[in-house]
């Protein structure tokens, strides 16, 4: 039972914040989002800090850290406000790609760990919701490989990926395949998010593709488990930076002559706002460090975490952008962005009742909660 | 980081939980995990027991002869206690005043009060508030006048929790006028065997005398009897504050009621109903969330750095989770909670339990537990707490 970082954890974080306070400001983040949303940039950045190789085996030229350290990167890029698919191309596509049982990997991790390839996954579908075993595109073999066709929704990066890692039913079974951005039979329509980011809908018409494993479904599961925890983590440093400025905001902003943070009305908002961080804080490292339980144990905390992270994302960021005022609605000031990106976090991987339905359904008889 | 106890405290767990297996006595764990009514004699034997072994004070350290356990060895008995169906410790002597005498008091004092605290002998009752004093605690009036060598007493305590059963209270009473409010408090040990004293118990909305008002008229109370130094009893009382620590959220407890909630709900024909198991699964959320809570904060006390700024939020959810698994509860048996048959909370009661005889006491307990917001320190007055520590 430990809660501390290792002094590595530690200079790793501090890495991460200096290139933050250096390179990445709020008008930086502001100019980025306004221009439509460019992933590669800042993707790029992040990659000379070798940060794209940190999740990537170290046999295909990668750190192969754990999940601490993804944690602890993202944080630092959440406190940053950070537009980067950082999550997506560094952390779940590796997962993916390291677990197959084909040699796609072995082509792809190197590239991704050195930041010269972004790869995303392309899972959802209009109507799947959040139900990873709801899906309509289908593979077919081809010669030696094979083609896809289907239609996937919002996958990040929009346009900006060097390749998509796509379920398809094969077999009457999902498997994962990996589809170069080029290829034939592949239509890409980007568009701007409500977070300042880019997305694309990606429409396959017998796209060639090569085959990553047949164990898709299990696969997706362990994409989602990442994701989860690496959104929480972002989350929280989000929700840092909201409620450090929030806090800057009362303490220099006066009414009735007198600062904001004199008013108990607005003290006792606050008092709940730090409730909601800190459960999420909890949560966030609960999810990180049961990543590595059996599944069943591992995707039900994944859950319960995702859960606690959606209500505190929305609770804190309603709360902040409410403690502030007027200025805590204009496009010009950090707090809407943040409040954005806390709200994209809660819709992306399942939402409050998706996950409560889970919960639900892996409830035991005992407690049932960490022991 | 490491979410995973090691092997030293799995050791310490199991060596608990088999001693608690084998000298809890079952009738006391059954009330417990029915919430029937515990009587004075059911709690006194369990602290005696715990005493007999020395772990009536289990966050003693060795120099006082307790176990001198960690933050985390704390938390691991503590859960094995509540999860096993004990009694919540009174935690007014081993907990509350020993600390303060340990820290403060004479040696005297120490060999006189430590060894019937440590063998659950003697029942302790804390007089902190006062009719005119809840919140605003520091306004206490309860007068202690300096005469020769002894004090006199005058005032009233009031929601002193069973006091009916104390043989001793420890006091907050005010020695000075002079400057602020807490700086002219001094703090008193009084024996309520003393002529002068008079307890009235106060019978609360789920019909239990749980609470008392305290009188004191003209109580003589020996000199030696002050606690550290005259006007510093304010210092004292923030020390015990802060040694109740993490068990104030009572998470462990939570962890058996949840259990209990989800036997009533099968019993009551809810537990697949998909609206209500929602429910249940935002409180089991909400649980394992105020765990990982609690045990950040023992991680950071154990390691011995600075302790974290969440202690505060602890007691504000912790309350809270006990309202909410009680209100469940209630819930559950929805019509079957409404019959107040107070005979029927006693164990072994051979009447006709209506409907069954789970659903007797849960809208008592639900109806009791309203007390968690309000007592030691409203939650109101914790989030003024946790936004000073933020805001400043």
């Amino acid at each position: 039972m430990d809660f501390e970082f290792t002094q590595d954890q530690l200079s790793l974080r501090e890495a991460v914040a200096r290139w933050v306070g250096k390179a990445h400001g709020f008008d930086r983040r502001h100019g980025l989002a306004k221009a439509g949303g460019a992933a590669r940039e800042v993707y790029g950045e992040l990659a000379e800090l070798g940060l794209t190789a940190l999740a990537v085996p170290e046999a295909q030229g990668g750190m192969g850290f754990g999940p601490v350290e993804a944690m602890v990167v993202m944080e630092e890029l959440g406190r940053g406000l950070v537009s980067a698919p950082f999550a997506a191309g560094a952390l779940v596509a590796p997962a993916l790609l390291a677990q197959g049982e084909t040699s796609v990997g072995q082509t792809w991790l190197p590239r991704i760990a050195d930041g010269s390839a972004l790869v995303v996954l392309a899972h959802q579908e209009r109507a799947a919701r959040y139900e990873l075993s709801r899906c309509a595109a289908e593979a077919v073999a081809d010669g030696q490989g094979w083609q896809i066709s289907g239609h996937k929704s919002v996958v990040p990066a929009g346009d900006e990926a060097d390749a998509f890692i796509v379920p398809a039913v094969l077999d009457g079974s999902i498997a994962l395949f990996m589809a170069a951005r080029d290829a034939k039979g592949l239509q890409v329509q980007a568009y701007p998010t409500q977070d300042g980011a880019q997305a694309a809908e990606l429409r396959f018409e017998k796209a060639p593709a090569a085959l990553i494993t047949r164990e898709g479904l299990k696969s997706l599961e362990w994409a989602q488990d990442i994701a989860i925890a690496a959104l929480a983590a972002e989350a929280v440093g989000v929700m840092d930076r909201l409620v450090a400025t929030t806090i800057d905001y009362l303490n220099t902003r006066k009414q009735f002559g007198v600062a904001l943070s004199t008013f108990q009305a607005l003290r006792h908002r606050v008092a709940d706002v730090k409730m909601q961080l800190e459960l999420g804080r909890s949560m966030s490292y609960y999810a990180t460090l049961k990543l590595s339980e059996p599944t069943a144990q591992r995707r039900r905390a994944l859950s319960q975490a995702k859960i606690q992270i959606n209500q505190s994302a929305r609770f804190v960021g309603q709360q902040c952008v409410q403690l502030h005022g007027g200025i805590g609605v204009t496009d010009e000031y950090s707090a809407s962005h943040d409040f954005k990106r806390l709200t994209m976090i809660e819709m992306a991987w399942g939402d409050t009742p998706h996950h409560l339905g889970q919960v639900s359904q892996r409830m035991q008889d005992s407690a049932g909660v960490f022991a | 980081m490491d979410l995973n106890f090691t092997a030293e405290e799995l050791a310490f767990r199991a060596e608990i939980r088999s001693w608690v297996a084998q000298n809890l006595p079952q009738d006391i764990s059954h009330k417990v995990h029915n919430a029937l009514r515990l009587s004075r004699d059911d709690h006194q034997r369990w602290a005696q027991i715990l005493g007999a072994k020395g772990w009536l004070g289990w966050n003693w350290p060795k120099a006082f002869g307790g176990p001198g356990w960690n933050a985390v060895e704390r938390h691991l008995f503590e859960e094995e206690l509540a999860l096993a169906g004990a009694p919540r410790v009174i935690p007014f002597g081993p907990v509350m005043v020993a600390p303060v005498i340990m820290a403060f008091g004479s040696p005297e004092q120490q060999q006189r009060f430590l060894p019937g605290i440590a063998s659950g002998q003697v029942w302790w009752s804390q007089g902190y508030s006062e009719p005119g004093s809840g919140s605003d605690l520091a306004s206490l009036k309860t007068r202690a006048e300096s005469v020769g060598d002894h004090y006199i007493v005058t005032g009233q305590k009031t929601w002193t929790t069973l006091a009916q059963h104390g043989d001793w209270i420890f006091c907050l009473v005010r020695t000075s006028n002079e400057g602020k409010p807490q700086t002219g408090i001094s703090f008193l040990l009084i024996d309520m065997k003393s002529p002068g004293v008079t307890v009235r118990p106060i019978v609360l909305l789920d019909g239990e005398a749980e609470v008392n008002e305290v009188w004191f008229d003209g109580v003589k109370v020996p000199a030696e009897n002050l606690v550290g130094e005259e006007n510093k009893g304010w210092t004292y009382a923030k020390y015990l504050l802060a040694h109740e620590r993490t068990n104030i959220a009572d998470v462990n407890r939570a962890k058996r009621e949840l259990e209990r909630l989800k036997r009533i709900a099968k019993a009551e024909g809810v537990y697949e109903d998909q609206r209500f198991r929602d429910q249940i699964a935002q409180l089991e959320v909400d649980i394992v969330a105020l765990e990982m809570m609690v045990l950040r904060v023992l991680s950071a006390e154990k390691s011995g750095k600075q302790s974290l700024d969440v202690a505060g939020l602890l007691k504000i959810r912790g309350s809270e989770i006990q309202q909410r698994y009680s209100e469940l509860m209630m819930q559950a048996a929805g019509p079957y909670a409404t019959p107040f048959v107070s005979d029927a909370m006693e164990a072994g009661w051979q009447g006709d339990h209506i409907g069954a005889a789970h659903c007797a006491p849960l809208a008592s307990t639900y109806f009791n537990m309203r007390k968690t917001t309000i007592y030691g320190g409203s939650n109101e007055v914790q989030r003024n707490i946790v936004a000073q520590t933020v805001l400043g």
